[in-house]
């Protein structure tokens, strides 16, 4: 008899082959390339790095790396610190507890997350500045002004926590709430106190969504241009900016960039290697949701407290201080020029949106076509634009197509055409940039949903001799609707929101509403700031608060 | 009419094999079921004929045209087969209707196809309603029409009626079955359940962690098994071992291996003398009511155990038993 199915033969190099050339598809190459256009920016930062470091580059590594490297450290420090309190004690006593006001607070504490953290920045700076809201408040009642400093590397930490631990809170949050009540049962069960259970059991069986939250957190922290400039605070970001405007020495602005990544790629892997220890977290979701203790009257108020503080500093405070400021500067900033900048930022942010949200549908539907497994995994590369900072990704951009243009330039030239930059310092770049950066924004809610949806639905399409396309928008576009449009809404917020790549790569006569909000800033106009600001606030609020409504029902 | 020609499949670079070697054919007009337990490779077997996965190694063709092998494939949505789902896979946002309408909207004639087939499974009158206004038969009913619709060459049955109790699955089978009847379509079924398969089909092909054990016609399975494993799967079989021979006083040759059915015990008297050949003593250490029988826990001389079922009421501590030599299974593994 025959021996099929022997290993050595059925999976020898040659019938290898074989099934490649059959299963190889067009879905397979346009993945391909999809991942490659997506991976391009961070591609040339690597390739430029071969082209040598700049005039200026021993300079800033004896003078200014030590500093952008200690102040990077002593960011990643004091934020997880930070962070970790804020988020994980807000999240348990939110879970654990029944207090006054917990339903509110439960959704308020993700409000921060609409708040850019440079306009955190502005407002923190405004509060405690000579003659701000707290100089004014202590004269008020006649006590006498201390100032405290908080223009440098701790304020800094403050301001970048207070506007970011929503992420920690949020995936801390949805462990307590969905997986904890059976172990939490046992333990109360066995008499184990309260703080203990805590510390001895919750922590570690939360460990692994903290750290996935604090890693966005981190990323965050070290992509956050506008904050670090406004208090004056050397990181690998501002680097990156002097590199490219002050000096003007692109090569300086690629080292950076490529040192920022591999202290990113470092903070992921970090995060890799303690979830595969923590081996022991069940992955069945526990459909019984916390039972919630009703604490004694003084600790009732003692926990709203501690819930209510990172509200305050982290959403009303700098919101109190942006709406003062908005009432004392609108006639002087509110008119057309505004209103049409405004409409610039919508309109970018819708567009690309749609565009990143379209890069998204053809990454996962194109690898789900192709045949090849392989195919499947390399799909994922192309979400990674999220943990780059968007000034890498500008750097990235801004090289190659200036090379590019240089050249359509002198093509098209010597066939007599004359023209200016088609690509570079054009909306093309920066869309392209929206879409790398913000791919995994669109993706993850788009994918989540399409896994709802049981493959022997698509699959009972095919056998009935309808092809992959027109599947596509007959079956499957209307049962996914709901994951693209909240794709497209949190993409739309996050282009809103973004600053440092906006300002290398957008055109120079565009300008969006964190530019301008910037632009005041950086020109000693802080208080005009705060309506661009708030606008951008409002409009990313309502969909946080949608957000919350989708996590609540996960 | 569909070849299949020593078709393999690995999920895992060769290290265990869901499919391994497989090889039928069958006649146009045929109903074969496909038995086997679950992880037994049926579903493989099933995506791998409807081309929703590519084999490793072999062929599949269909009127004499290759669908799938090493160095060719045809995508799925150009095979003609039809496949009626577990879950049955219905598009949730459109109507009964348009579902039938769904593989044949090319076709000139479609309203009236579509009409025709509604009328087939007796929803004539459904068109109108979503899935989810439907019970889980008359769900299947559409599906069912939904494959035929497009007149498909080979029609798929995967696991149909393991979503339904009991009752509604015997009826559902003949009512599924006389429509399927009506069209004279080559059927594929496949269950995990021999009661299913053996109402329905003409051939069994039963599967064994992803080979092939035994195709045959249903009455011959049921007499002349291939191995145990087939055996148990229309009843409970004990292999005649050596403590068992011994018990019985029946040398068999050890070369080959040798079964009973539980059920070809017998423990009534007047047919021990009259229909037995291996006739010996055991004694009873459990006796079970299931309603009108009663089922025994026996304990041989030899210390072996044994299960049989009897309607006699009156059954002492101590009892002979026995069985006809013609009732012995014979193996070649």
């Amino acid at each position: 008899m025959k021996q099929a199915g022997n290993k050595n033969t059925v999976f020898s190099l040659k019938s290898r082959l074989k099934r490649f050339k059959r299963d190889n598809n067009r879905w397979s190459a346009l993945t391909l390339a999809i991942v490659v256009f997506l991976a391009l920016p961070i591609l040339f930062i690597g390739v430029e790095l071969f082209a040598g470091p700049g005039e200026t580059w021993s300079h800033i590594v004896e003078y200014l790396l030590p500093d952008y490297i200690w102040n990077s450290f002593f960011l990643i420090v004091f934020c997880s610190l930070l962070v970790l309190v804020f988020g994980v004690s807000s999240a348990w006593l939110v879970s654990r507890f029944d207090f006054p006001m917990r339903k509110a607070l439960e959704w308020l504490l993700i409000l921060p997350l609409a708040i850019p953290s440079y306009i955190v920045g502005y407002a923190y700076a405004g509060i405690f500045d000579y003659g701000g809201s707290l100089a004014l408040l202590m004269e008020a009642v006649n006590l006498d002004f201390v100032r405290i400093d908080i223009m440098n590397r701790a304020g800094l930490a403050f301001v970048l926590s207070i506007s970011l631990f929503p992420y920690v809170y949020v995936s801390a949050r949805a462990f307590f709430l969905n997986q904890a009540n059976n172990l939490l049962e046992a333990s109360n069960m066995l008499g184990v106190g309260e703080r203990k259970t805590f510390f001895k059991l919750m922590l570690p069986l939360a460990r692994p969504a903290i750290v996935a939250g604090l890693v966005l957190v981190l990323m965050e922290v070290l992509n956050d241009y506008g904050a670090a400039k406004y208090y004056g605070v050397n990181t690998f970001t501002t680097g990156i900016f002097r590199s490219w405007f002050s000096l003007e020495e692109p090569e300086t602005a690629v080292y950076l960039s490529a040192l920022l990544i591999v202290i990113i790629f470092s903070l992921i892997l970090i995060e890799k290697w303690q979830v595969r220890k923590v081996k022991f977290s069940s992955a069945k979701t526990n459909n019984q949701q916390i039972q919630r203790k009703v604490p004694k009257k003084s600790q009732k108020w003692l926990i709203f407290a501690v819930v209510f503080i990172p509200v305050l500093l982290g959403f009303v405070l700098p919101i109190l201080q942006l709406i003062y400021w908005a009432f004392l500067t609108a006639s002087k900033v509110f008119n057309m020029d505004f209103l049409w900048v405004s409409l610039q930022s919508f309109g970018i942010s819708i567009v690309s949106a749609l565009i990143t949200v379209f890069f998204a549908l053809l990454l996962i539907y194109f690898s789900k076509w192709s045949a090849l497994r392989l195919i499947k995994n390399v799909a994922r590369v192309g979400v990674l634009g999220y943990a780059i900072p968007g000034a890498v990704i500008a750097i990235g951009i801004m090289i190659p197509t200036l090379a590019l243009d240089k050249w359509l330039i002198k093509v098209l030239g010597n066939m007599g055409i004359e023209t200016g930059l088609i690509i570079n310092g054009t909306l093309i770049a920066l869309f392209y940039a929206y879409a790398v950066r913000f791919l995994a924004v669109a993706y993850n809610p788009i994918e989540s949903t399409a896994l709802k949806v049981d493959n022997s639905i698509p699959d009972s399409s095919k056998v009935l001799g309808v092809g992959n396309l027109k599947t596509f928008f007959k079956i499957e576009f209307p049962l996914i609707k709901t994951g693209i449009f909240s794709a497209v809404i949190l993409v739309f917020i996050d282009v809103m929101k973004e600053l440092p790549l906006t300002l290398i790569l957008k055109p120079y006569h565009i300008d969006t509403l964190a530019v301008r909000a910037y632009e005041y800033a950086s020109d000693e106009m802080v208080m005009e700031a705060a309506i661009p600001s708030l606008f951008i606030i409002f409009t990313a609020m309502i969909p946080v608060i949608f957000l919350n409504k989708l996590l609540i029902k996960k | 009419m569909l070849k299949i020609d020593s078709l393999s499949k690995s999920y895992d670079k060769g290290k265990n094999y869901a499919l391994q070697d497989v090889s039928f054919e069958l006649k146009s007009g045929d109903v074969c079921a496909i038995v086997g337990e679950s992880g037994s490779g049926k579903t493989t077997l099933v995506r791998l004929i409807a081309g929703l996965e590519r084999p490793d190694e072999g062929s599949i063709s269909l009127s004499g045209k290759v669908l799938s092998s090493v160095d060719q494939f045809t995508q799925p949505e150009k095979r003609k087969i039809g496949l009626v789902f577990q879950e049955y896979a219905l598009f949730p946002h459109l109507t009964v209707l348009e579902n039938i309408l769904y593989g044949i909207a090319k076709q000139k004639d479609k309203k009236e196809r579509a009409q025709e087939m509604l009328d087939l499974v007796g929803l004539s009158e459904m068109g109108g309603r979503y899935p989810h206004q439907l019970s889980g038969g008359q769900q299947q009913r559409v599906a069912l029409a939904r494959a035929l619709a497009p007149n498909p060459s080979l029609l798929i049955l995967d696991e149909p009626f393991s979503n339904l109790d009991t009752m509604l699955r015997t009826q559902l089978r003949s009512q599924v079955f006389e429509i399927i009847e009506k069209t004279g379509v080559t059927v594929l079924f496949v269950t995990h359940d021999t009661q299913d398969a053996l109402s329905v089909a003409d051939e069994i092909l039963i599967l064994q962690n992803g080979k092939v054990v035994q195709k045959d016609a249903a009455s011959n399975l049921y007499v002349k098994p291939n191995n145990l494993y087939v055996a148990s799967l229309f009843g409970n079989t004990v292999r005649i071992n050596k403590d068992l021979q011994n018990a019985f006083h029946c040398p068999l040759n050890e070369e080959c291996c040798h079964a009973i059915r539980n059920e070809k015990i017998k423990v009534n008297p007047d047919e021990l003398t009259t229909d037995c050949d291996y006739i010996t003593t055991a004694e009873v250490i459990k006796k079970i009511a299931l309603g009108d029988a009663v089922q025994l826990v026996l304990k041989l001389e030899t210390g072996e155990k044994l299960t049989v079922t009897t309607r006699d009421k009156n059954i002492a501590d101590t009892i002979n038993i026995g069985f006809n030599s013609k009732d012995i299974l014979e193996f070649n593994e």
